[in-house]
């Protein structure tokens, strides 16, 4: 793997996440709590944030059911493209955590960082063709107004050659990530390794 | 209109996604995202859901979310949810100017203009926002609901959006 991308605040590297708020404890935790850790992430029982969110496991476990199964399913829009449209979604929301865990993801997938470089610098700009111009900017025009959104956004992407599945799944990779960037932003902060 | 959360799917009821069209059998494929997005809309609404933010509490984020998006037909419905709970029309008016404070009710301003933050500017939802909600005082619990039900419906309305959108487009040449 290259060397970590810093660019405005933003990198490719791996970074911790702690808790503002009291997180549950494994030795005093329900069994519901403990199965909902296991069913969300591997490492969720060492992450402060699904030790958070584990003080409403039902939620939890719903959340993570529509998380696993937008960003993993088979199929549809690549799980590439989908990191991408995350990785977009999170440097517009500003959630320096967010961007670099899919950050990370798009450069495993797709075996370069070129365009996570461009995001990074100037998200209005990015892309290394037209397909992806077209998947950044769709991604950037749903997470900053939704309201605005209409039949004339879905061109562009139809233009590039995506299916109305594919198409769908980029909505869902979208909109996942701003509840996704919510919660990293608002329940606790990044922790730096090694200094930006 | 009153939608039961069990036997239909709120989005697809809203946006007239019904059986037969192109786009019901698009995002019915990917049926496990469709399974949790209900059922997540539906648990953060129960009203069997006691030990946590009041349904109403609940119903006002809902509201003032969508009022502020905006997103006419989501906050159309979410109204019509909390008028069913006989809420004050005064307060859907102070709501709507966003005065918070004629509200009277301190934890819910507190609740609310945490609400906005999230939904406006969530990179500005820091570690004092949190104090301030306990300083009103939720429970660790409670604004960990809140948070959750807030960036839910981040996600529900840009679902909505896209969908709609998608809908609109009609089906691809």
């Amino acid at each position: 793997m290259s060397e970590p991308i810093r660019i405005n605040g933003f990198t490719s590297e791996v970074l911790g996440w702690k808790a503002w708020l009291p997180t549950i404890k494994l030795d005093s935790a329900t069994p519901d709590q403990l199965a909902v850790l296991e069913e969300s992430h591997p490492q969720a029982k060492v992450s402060d944030y699904y030790l958070t969110l584990a003080h409403e496991p039902e939620v939890l476990r719903q959340r993570s059911l529509a998380f696993n199964a937008i960003m993993y399913a088979p199929g549809g829009l690549s799980r590439a493209e989908r990191e991408l449209a995350s990785t977009v979604v999170s440097r517009i929301n500003q959630c320096v955590y967010c961007a670099s865990v899919h950050a990370h993801r798009f450069e495993q997938l797709a075996k370069r960082n070129d365009v996570i470089a461009q995001i990074f610098s100037d998200p209005q700009t990015a892309g290394t063709t037209d397909r992806e111009k077209a998947i950044v900017q769709f991604s950037i025009d749903l997470t900053l107004d939704p309201a605005a959104l209409k039949a004339e956004h879905i061109q562009p992407l139809r233009a590039q050659g995506l299916d109305d599945a594919q198409v769908l799944d980029l909505i869902h990779a979208i909109s996942i990530f701003a509840w996704a960037n919510r919660l990293m932003l608002n329940l606790g902060e990044p922790v730096f390794s090694h200094g930006l | 209109m009153t939608i039961t959360p069990e036997s239909v799917d709120v989005l697809d009821d809203l946006l007239g996604i019904t059986p037969g069209k192109e786009l019901h059998r698009v995002r019915h494929a990917r049926d496990k995202v469709l399974a949790a997005t209900q059922s997540s809309h539906a648990q953060f609404f129960d009203p069997q859901l006691t030990d946590n933010l009041a349904l109403s509490e609940r119903l006002w984020v809902a509201y003032f979310a969508s009022h502020l998006t905006p997103n006419p037909l989501l906050a159309e419905y979410y109204l019509e949810q909390l008028q069913g709970l006989d809420v004050d029309p005064a307060w859907v008016a102070a709501v709507n100017a966003g005065q918070l404070e004629a509200l009277g009710d301190h934890r819910l301003q507190a609740i609310l203009v945490f609400t906005r933050t999230l939904i406006e500017r969530p990179v500005e939802g820091d570690r004092q926002a949190l104090v301030v909600l306990q300083q009103a005082g939720l429970s660790t619990a409670e604004i960990v609901l809140l948070s959750q039900l807030i960036a839910f419906l981040s996600y529900q309305v840009r679902l909505a959006a896209g969908l709609a959108a998608l809908l609109s487009a009609g089906a691809a040449s």
